[in-house]
């Protein structure tokens, strides 16, 4: 069951960029974002910054939503790799979709992928797969 | 020198161009509140956009009038995170081309926090160079 995000927030960065979380479900995570002349690269098409951001974002969150709130926050996971792969670049006024997936969560490593496309469209538009460590928790 | 990075996202984080000569750029970014990720570290995005963009303008030192007409695009790009930033660190991205040929071009970039130089992150980029036109 997918659910709508309205009780989920973005990290700080990500609402600096403005992107919105969609929804999510166990392992799943979308958000969406409207291209302004903000995230752009001097040629006019989206800065590999902002696709990497929220790839990560929500990657990350995919595998959180299989951890839960509470494992994360005492024990939270980093990401260690990130490897990306940029297909097309949206241009200004373009929404783009974020879908992040998690693989694989162990116990002290976890694998997720995310995609990029274009809202109402089947071409991908960047692809990153991201490896996490499972930060140990502190003792006390 | 000191000045805002030319792309509108890395001058939008607050990216600035401190060092910049044939093939080889470094950048800075000073960290707040706002790069932070989930966990109140600062965002891996920050670090992989500056980064993105050393090798992006690094490329534009060696291309000139090329990279305006036939502007080059990152599409790869490889990052290991070894440390995380804190909001409030000052950050250095440092890289340099490896290769640059008629249609793809290569990079390596590596982040720094400056207070201690510790290794944050280090990034390998592919770029394409699209065909002339006939």
């Amino acid at each position: 069951m997918t659910q709508p995000a309205e009780d989920m927030n973005p990290s700080p960065f990500v609402q600096l960029i403005g992107a919105k979380m969609e929804s999510w479900s166990a392992g799943l995570m979308r958000m969406s974002l409207v291209m302004e002349e903000k995230h752009m690269n001097p040629n006019g098409v989206s800065h590999g910054g902002v696709l990497t951001t929220l790839m990560d974002e929500v990657a990350g969150a995919a595998v959180g939503l299989v951890r839960g709130l509470d494992t994360m926050q005492g024990a939270p996971h980093a990401t260690v790799e990130m490897n990306t792969s940029f297909m097309s670049g949206p241009r200004v006024g373009d929404e783009i979709v974020i879908e992040g997936r998690a693989l694989k969560v162990g116990r002290s490593v976890a694998f997720a992928e995310a995609e990029v496309r274009r809202s109402g469209r089947d071409d991908l538009v960047a692809k990153g797969r991201f490896t996490y460590v499972i930060v140990e928790p502190r003792s006390v | 020198m000191s000045e805002p990075v030319n792309a509108p996202f890395t001058a939008f984080i607050g990216g600035m161009v401190e060092e910049k000569s044939e093939g080889r750029v470094r950048l800075s970014l000073a960290t707040g509140p706002q790069h932070a990720d989930a966990i109140g570290n600062v965002h891996t995005g920050a670090l992989t956009t500056i980064m993105d963009s050393v090798i992006g303008i690094a490329l534009g030192t060696l291309r000139g009038e090329r990279g305006t007409y036939r502007p080059h695009a990152t599409i790869e790009m490889s990052t290991s995170f070894y440390a995380h930033a804190t909001p409030g660190d000052e950050i250095d991205a440092e890289g340099r081309v490896t290769q640059l040929s008629e249609r793809v071009a290569f990079g390596e970039v590596e982040a720094r926090r400056r207070s201690d130089g510790a290794l944050l992150a280090k990034a390998r980029l592919t770029f394409a160079i699209p065909a002339a036109r006939p």
